[in-house]
């Protein structure tokens, strides 16, 4: 990997990569960094580049950028990248990114309300897409370690339910004080059960929508085969038997709607 | 290694934008269902769009696709292995530059089209108006990759067919038919709008520089991530929680 590909976003706002290298040097609490008033107060004040203090003004991006036309940025933090950091360089990123998110979407909504171009709107993409995988990588870790401990992976735990309309959805258990058994209030709203005349038509009906799809998706790979055949008589069949696997190409290719009403223009 | 690089196109986004943006940035979403237990969660938005020239996330290209709009639909033919890059030099086989021969300045996959500079030209008027005529200027019009052009053999420079093949290393390149030459892939296809080469890149203010990045920072040890940050934070939980049930 080439080492400008390496070379990412960090999206601290006015917060440097020499701050950063001060929070790992840092002895103190995380908090007394972030505030500056307090970084301030300390004896160490002057060891730490805390961000400057612009109170609502940290919701908007530098004054410079504001008239700009593109805002250029690097790309994206990866997992691979994170999963080289430690837990407490993630918790910081990951109030970096979140401030920067929270700045990017004023700004957008702030460039809406004055009919003003919001330059590069890919940085909040970009972002998110860095929190997505930070959360990924700290999950990671935290499942690994559950189930070294526990054999369990720790998270929520899910189970596909059937709810009232007969339709299988992904029920998200709960924390309760009491076991299911005592929990009478817990059962009375579970207790779902489906049935009647009224959720068989529906079920009816939402299968053959279901059903509607299926065969209007096939239908139309198989118009789209037909074209493609008949306007390149010559089309490679293997590549079309790889795009379109539901398509009978065999049978298709002797079909009259793959030749047409006319002499075929055979490419020269 | 090879499977990845038979699965990968080796064609480089020139824009650099992330996937999610451009996907985000063409989106029109006519109607919702609003996100409650007692709907079916069901979107109606507009699925087929008529690409061209302009890139998704223009201006340009919502022009073509206003919302509400319906445009007849387009036939690609699909194309497994794209083969034509940046800075390819190819040959015309079709209009008024038949037989010549030129840079690909353009790649257009959502299309099959490649554009080449300074070939297959036409004037065009722009931003006329009551009082003014407007302006000519040239405009180079779209290639077919199947139909309209072909690779040039670098060693004779003359047009020719090629076939993807592996070479001893297992890396995956294009050969020409005709003398089996290699055709390399053109160090223009890695250029991007920010960028020409990875290594020129400016690094800018919010930029984690590279050397940050590539530290190793990350200890194994037998904690959550909260019980890390806990401990770093020299926050200590003497309380044990009450007995809980999930289900």
């Amino acid at each position: 990997m080439s080492s400008t590909l390496l070379k990412c976003l960090n999206l601290a706002k006015s917060v440097r990569t020499a701050t950063l290298k001060s929070f790992l040097t840092a002895p103190k609490p995380q908090w007394q960094v972030w505030s500056s008033a307090a970084a301030l107060q300390t004896p160490h004040a002057q060891m730490h580049t805390s961000p400057p203090r612009l109170d609502l003004m940290e919701f908007f991006d530098d004054k410079k950028h504001w008239s700009e036309n593109e805002v250029k940025v690097g790309r994206a933090w990866r997992t691979e990248e994170l999963r080289i950091k430690s837990n407490k360089e993630l918790h910081q990123l990951w109030f970096i990114l979140l401030k920067e998110r929270n700045m990017l979407l004023t700004m957008e909504h702030e460039c809406n309300e004055q009919m003003e171009i919001f330059p590069s709107p890919e940085r909040i993409d970009k972002v998110k897409i860095s929190m997505k995988n930070l959360e990924t990588v700290v999950r990671e870790r935290n499942k690994a370690y559950h189930l070294l401990e526990t054999g369990e992976t720790g998270e929520r735990p899910q189970r596909p339910v059937q709810n009232a309309f007969g339709i299988q959805v992904n029920y998200k258990s709960c924390e309760h004080v009491l076991p299911p058994f005592m929990n009478l209030k817990w059962i009375k709203s579970r207790n779902i059960g489906f049935g009647g005349r009224a959720v068989n038509r529906f079920l009816l009906k939402y299968r053959e929508q279901l059903y509607n799809a299926k065969r209007k998706a096939k239908n139309r790979s198989r118009n789209e085969v037909m074209m493609i055949l008949r306007r390149n008589p010559n089309f490679d069949l293997e590549v079309l038997r790889r795009k379109f696997p539901d398509v009978n190409i065999d049978k298709l290719r002797n079909d009259d709607k793959t030749r047409g009403h006319f002499v075929p223009k055979v490419d020269s | 290694m090879r499977i990845t690089q038979y699965l990968a196109s080796k064609l480089k986004n020139f824009s650099n934008l992330p996937k999610e943006y451009i996907e985000r940035s063409k989106k029109q979403v006519y109607w919702q269902t609003p996100k409650e237990i007692n709907y079916l969660q069901r979107t109606v938005e507009r699925k087929r769009f008529r690409y061209t020239t302009n890139r998704s996330w223009t201006g340009q290209f919502r022009q073509q696709n206003m919302p509400g709009t319906c445009r007849r639909h387009v036939l690609v033919e699909p194309v497994e292995e794209w083969s034509f890059f940046r800075g390819d030099r190819i040959e015309v086989l079709v209009g008024k530059d038949k037989g010549k021969q030129g840079i690909v300045t353009q790649v257009i996959p959502e299309r099959n089209w490649v554009i080449v500079e300074g070939l297959n030209w036409h004037y065009r008027k722009v931003g006329g108006e009551k009082e003014f005529p407007g302006i000519i200027i040239k405009s180079e019009a779209p290639l077919h990759v199947l139909k309209d052009i072909r690779l040039v053999d670098p060693s004779d420079l003359q047009g020719t067919e090629f076939e993807w093949r592996f070479t001893e290393e297992g890396e995956k390149v294009r050969v020409s038919m005709r003398s089996g030459r290699i055709i390399p892939i053109p160090e223009t296809n890695n250029q991007t709008h920010d960028y020409k080469t990875p290594n020129a890149y400016i690094e800018r203010e919010k930029d984690t520089p590279a050397a940050v990045v590539g530290e190793i920072t990350f200890q194994p040890k037998l904690s959550t991530f909260e019980m890390d940050i806990m401990e770093e934070m020299g926050i200590e939980e003497e309380r044990t929680p009450a007995k809980s049930y999930w289900y």
